[in-house]
């Protein structure tokens, strides 16, 4: 993975890097994202329906996240992948990897916790605070555009929100790249 | 990311998303989201900083039970390299 960033790629990621610099990029994908027009405009909102001490969490990241021996996500095609990779609870960072070349991930990759807290919700479990984790957590490659967006939101997101339901999870913590 | 939770929302499981692109996560329409100012690929802070790192899960885990408007985005306006963190008090979730 690493090694196929070229040193263009590392140039941008540094200076994306900045918090303004990635706010002026934010301000930028929200104009663009105006036009997409792949949803309708009411924002959808359920609510916790237990006490958090009971509920069933799940952990979701578009950072890039997989298991090691899982295929890596595709960083050849221009519109990004709109796949995902199932992560089982009791998967280790040492069994984990990051295929993500768009943004400096060198202290995510130093410690998982800065992008996929895992740990800290499988101690947040321990200490009662969660109910219990689900089986199985998901990584995705956040860096899509074009027609794979309506893939991601017609296809591959309504797949994995009926897996939560077969999981019985409650609520969903999402972190971006 | 805003598109995954709004998916997942819509069958019932409420979700809410770290945002490190205000913008976007507005525009998009996320659920629910707290934004933090900090570098693209640090969404909890930094490496090795277990207490910055799980004050971001507490403000999380609290606007999943407290919010009542769709959309909103918590501010908690913590600054890069520059804040002291204390263990939350994970009671206040109970």
């Amino acid at each position: 993975m690493g090694e196929t960033i070229t040193w263009l790629q590392k140039l941008s990621n540094r200076i994306y890097g900045i918090p303004a610099v990635a706010q002026w990029w934010a301000r930028r994908a929200a104009q663009r994202s105006a036009s997409l027009d792949v949803d309708d405009d009411a924002i959808p909102f359920a609510r916790l329906r237990k006490p958090l001490s009971t509920a069933r969490g799940v952990l979701m990241t578009t950072g890039g996240v997989h298991l090691i021996e899982q295929t890596p996500f595709d960083m050849e095609t221009p519109q990004g992948d709109a796949t995902y990779r199932e992560i089982p609870v009791n998967a280790t960072p040492a069994q984990l990897t990051i295929t993500h070349n768009y943004y400096d991930h060198r202290d995510a990759d130093a410690d998982l916790n800065v992008i996929f807290p895992l740990a800290h919700l499988q101690e947040l479990v321990g200490q009662k605070v969660i109910g219990s984790l689900a089986p199985r957590h998901y990584g995705f490659m956040g860096h899509i555009d074009g027609e794979l967006v309506t893939t991601l939101t017609q296809h591959t997101a309504p797949e994995v929100a009926a897996k939560l339901r077969a999981d019985g999870v409650d609520f969903a913590l999402l972190t971006p790249a | 990311m805003g598109l995954i939770a709004r998916a997942i929302e819509r069958v019932g499981i409420p979700t809410v998303s770290i945002s490190i692109a205000r913008d976007l996560t507005a525009a998009v329409g996320a659920p629910r989201a707290v934004f933090v100012k900090w570098p693209l690929g640090h969404p909890l802070g930094e490496p090795h900083a277990p207490l910055q790192q799980r004050t971001v899960i507490f403000r999380a885990l609290h606007l999943l039970m407290h919010a009542d408007v769709p959309g909103v985005i918590d501010e908690p306006g913590y600054r890069w390299r520059r804040e002291s963190y204390e263990e939350p008090d994970w009671s206040r979730l109970a």
